[in-house]
């Protein structure tokens, strides 16, 4: 009876904290959802099996969270041991009792006087008892887990209306909290930033696009590079063993302009690998060389330990927005593999390096280039996943092309910063699938169509599910291996413009996501 | 009335104002944002022509209401991104289209228009104010919406660009039925259509064993009008202008 006294107290103590060895270990947590990603590596699989392929289809509603406030719900909340810490738009976050979605705590940023900012957020990191958010001024906050209590708050950089913003989940890694910002459109010039989770004090910063006397500052014409954007607006990934993180870059300013920036243009549209000790840079590859269609490599860089022709190897993987499925070495950067998996017609092909060989006449214009895919690219921001048991990559794809517009454009603080614009191309439909790849070969599996092209991303489980929503509002369970639909649910609104996430509360299952401006909990009955 | 009215319109834009010089920043601003609609030269597509003198006599604060509030109940939508200069710029623009030559059309007569517009059928599926049929586009203000050159095309080659609210769908059921329809709602899993008697029609696609998407128009190409009705039809087409102003709003009557 005292073992079992001893070892409940010990259940009991231990969540208190969420030190970074459970952070590394994450995915052996399936009851909780400890980072915006779910784990380090971003696999967005859970071990979870309550809700399976069989009885997926009495799954229903247990609880709706409506905001009110806050906009459209971008966030991936986190779940730690029954409570859920969920981030809004315009500096609003809230912990909700994960079964009941009711409210334990509100808090609501303060905005410095002067200040008028509003916009999405993605979601929160925690660390001990600490969470830590961005703001939409483009501060770091840390607050108090238990109260939601303001900690420290930190300027990432000066607010000025139309510059730079903020809207990522940070990433905690070991003592320090990883954020990047927001601005690619805006002519700022992208960073990685990282702070001390315990004061808030800025301990490095990665610029991500290098000035002239800097290495990689020669792939930018004239002083291009000091508004050459190069945003740093999703979440990185992280491997503890390799002491790495990987975080993908934005694309080059102005966006669809290329006359102005001649060159490369280092370290837009690339993926970086850094320590995240110094926030120095171990290897870059860049995915699209001097981008001129707003193609960001912001999409996850997923990290996979695969048999790669016949040898284990450690493999960074990305779909990205310009349409290409990328495999790379993640200890050198090495490039492996590159596959079209959406209509595209910019490169010929990628050559031995994964440089791309571009066709004639993709450049933007003044009087409008037709290029596949559109600007919001092949995929985007919403997040893949990957299931061990099917060895199949999910994620959403999208099938849009545009007609690209560029004219030189002057640069003024505080206004769009673009070099003219891109238009849908009249008449074409827009569709979009939920795409089941090896990530081997990039061979495509199973596609389940949508009528449009989507904005939400994917969660898999050992049920045998992948979970995904459509840009018609409705949330979908597939089967894992055949793609089959198994169930669905009209959400009412069609801003499914996050993914999908998992936990468990006293051995019930959870499936949640945010649709418009209210988070949505379903359960079996 | 009507014929009075439209002989002015006529009149007006036989007689040109002062040419004026657009800026390179005015028409780069047109093309990335309005041409879209009203064809790079702003002479008109799925939007109306621009280069008339019923733009051109508009002064520049109705102008600049236009682009930043749109014009509710047509499918011209707000700008409210621009800035002063921009807007300055962007109506520089228009006002030396207006001033340009514009390809004249041989013109017709309208009340003669309005007898073939009866004796073709067309009432079958279009409306004008409160008669006619609901199924096709409502040519209340066509006048107004449309150019001469686009209303030409619409009616030899209906094909040629089709409005996204009229989309053709035609659905084979599994019980064997056939039915076509216009496209009010489609999502994954389901599809609203509305029939040409008017009604709706909704159902899940689980209960259809094909979904065909038409890639040309539901109304029939009429090329076998003689060109002086074809033109009479035209001339009576464009004397649709839904109010004397053409505004779509019937603010007195609270209708949109």
């Amino acid at each position: 009876m005292r073992m079992m006294m001893g070892f409940l107290l010990a259940a009991l103590a231990l969540p208190a904290q969420v030190n970074p060895e459970r952070l590394n270990h994450a995915l052996d947590e399936p009851q909780n959802w400890l980072t915006y990603w779910g784990d380090y590596s971003a696999v967005r699989y859970r071990t979870l099996k309550q809700i399976n392929a069989g009885n997926v289809k009495n799954l229903r509603v247990e609880w709706i969270f409506q905001s009110g406030k806050g906009g459209i719900a971008e966030t991936v909340p986190l779940v730690v041991d029954g409570v859920m810490y969920a981030t809004l738009g315009d500096g609003i976050a809230v912990a909700l009792d994960a079964q009941s979605g009711r409210q334990l705590w509100r808090y609501q940023y303060v905005f410095p006087a002067g200040v008028k900012a509003t916009g999405a957020n993605r979601g929160f990191a925690i660390l001990g008892d600490r969470l830590f958010m961005v703001t939409p001024d483009s501060h770091v906050i840390a607050l108090e887990a238990k109260t939601g209590k303001l900690i420290w708050n930190t300027e990432m950089a000066p607010w000025k209306s139309g510059t730079h913003y903020a809207t990522l989940a940070p990433l905690a890694v070991k003592d320090k909290v990883i954020v990047g910002i927001s601005g690619g459109e805006q002519g700022v010039r992208g960073f990685v930033d990282a702070y001390d989770a315990a004061t808030g004090k800025r301990a490095w910063r990665f610029w991500t696009i290098p000035l002239k006397h800097e290495k990689g500052g020669d792939t930018w014409d004239a002083d291009s590079a000091e508004r050459g954007g190069g945003p740093a607006w999703m979440t990185g990934t992280y491997d503890p063993q390799l002491n790495t993180v990987y975080w993908g870059i934005g694309n080059p300013g102005p966006d669809l302009d290329g006359g102005v920036r001649k060159g490369d243009n280092l370290y837009s549209c690339s993926l970086v690998a850094l320590n995240p000790d110094d926030g120095s840079l171990k290897w870059h590859f860049q995915f699209t060389p001097h981008d001129t269609h707003d193609w960001d490599a912001a999409e996850t860089p997923m990290l996979l330990d695969l048999p790669w022709q016949g040898k284990m190897r450690k493999l960074v993987v990305q779909a990205n927005r310009n349409a290409f499925f990328y495999v790379l070495d993640r200890e050198t950067g090495e490039f492996l593999m590159g596959k079209p998996f959406a209509r595209q017609n910019w490169a010929k092909r990628l050559d031995a390096k994964g440089r791309p060989i571009l066709l004639p006449h993709t450049e933007p214009s003044p009087e409008g280039t037709h290029l596949c895919p559109g600007l919001a690219g092949g995929t985007n921001w919403m997040a893949p996943s990957y299931n061990p048991e099917t060895k199949m990559f999910y994620f959403a794809v999208r099938e849009q092309c545009d007609v690209y517009y560029a004219e030189p454009q002057k640069y003024v603080e505080g206004k769009g910063y673009w070099g003219s614009v891109s238009r849908g191309v009249t008449d074409e439909k827009e569709w979009g699938s939920l795409r089941a790849l090896d990530p081997l070969t990039g061979a495509t599996k199973w596609d389940f169509r949508y009528y449009r092209a989507p904005w939400a991303g994917t969660l898999t489980t050992a049920g045998g599910l992948v979970f995904s929503a459509d840009e018609d509002g409705y949330l979908m369970a597939f089967d894992a291996k055949s793609g089959t639909n198994l169930w669905k649910f009209n959400t009412g609104t069609g801003h499914l413009v996050t993914s999908p996430m998992t936990y468990s509360v006293k051995g019930r299952q959870y499936l949640t996501m945010p649709a418009g401006g209210a988070i949505i909990t379903f359960a079996l009955p | 009335m009507k014929p009075l009215l439209f002989l002015l319109f006529l009149t007006a834009t036989s007689m040109p104002a002062q040419p004026v010089a657009a800026s390179a920043e005015g028409k780069a601003l047109f093309r990335s944002n309005c041409a879209f609609c009203h064809g790079l030269t702003g002479l008109g597509g799925r939007g109306p022509s621009l280069a008339s003198a019923h733009v051109g006599a508009l002064p520049d604060s109705e102008i600049q209401s236009i682009i930043k509030n749109g014009i509710p109940g047509t499918t011209m939508p707000s700008f409210e991104g621009f800035d002063a200069a921009e807007l300055g710029q962007l109506i520089g623009f228009l006002r030396a289209l207006g001033s340009g030559p514009v390809t004249a059309h041989p013109g017709g007569d309208a009340a003669h228009g309005a007898a073939v517009y009866q004796a073709s059928g067309c009432a079958g599926c279009h409306r004008i104010g409160n008669s006619g049929s609901i199924y096709g586009p409502e040519l209340t203000r066509i006048g107004s919406a449309r150019s001469w050159a686009y209303l030409k095309e619409s009616l030899a080659a209906p094909s040629a660009d089709i409005s996204p609210d009229y989309e053709g769908v035609a659905v084979t059921l599994k019980s064997g039925k056939k039915v076509t329809g216009l496209r009010l709602n489609e999502d994954t899993f389901t599809l609203q259509l509305r029939l040409p008697d008017g009604s709706f029609l909704m159902l899940p696609k689980s209960d259809a064993a094909e979904v065909r998407h038409l890639d040309k128009s539901i109304m029939p190409a009429y090329t076998t009008l003689p060109e002086r009705s074809l033109n009479d039809l035209l001339a009576y087409l464009g004397t649709l202008r839904g109010t004397a102003t053409g505004a779509a709003v019937d603010k007195a009557a609270g209708v949109h």
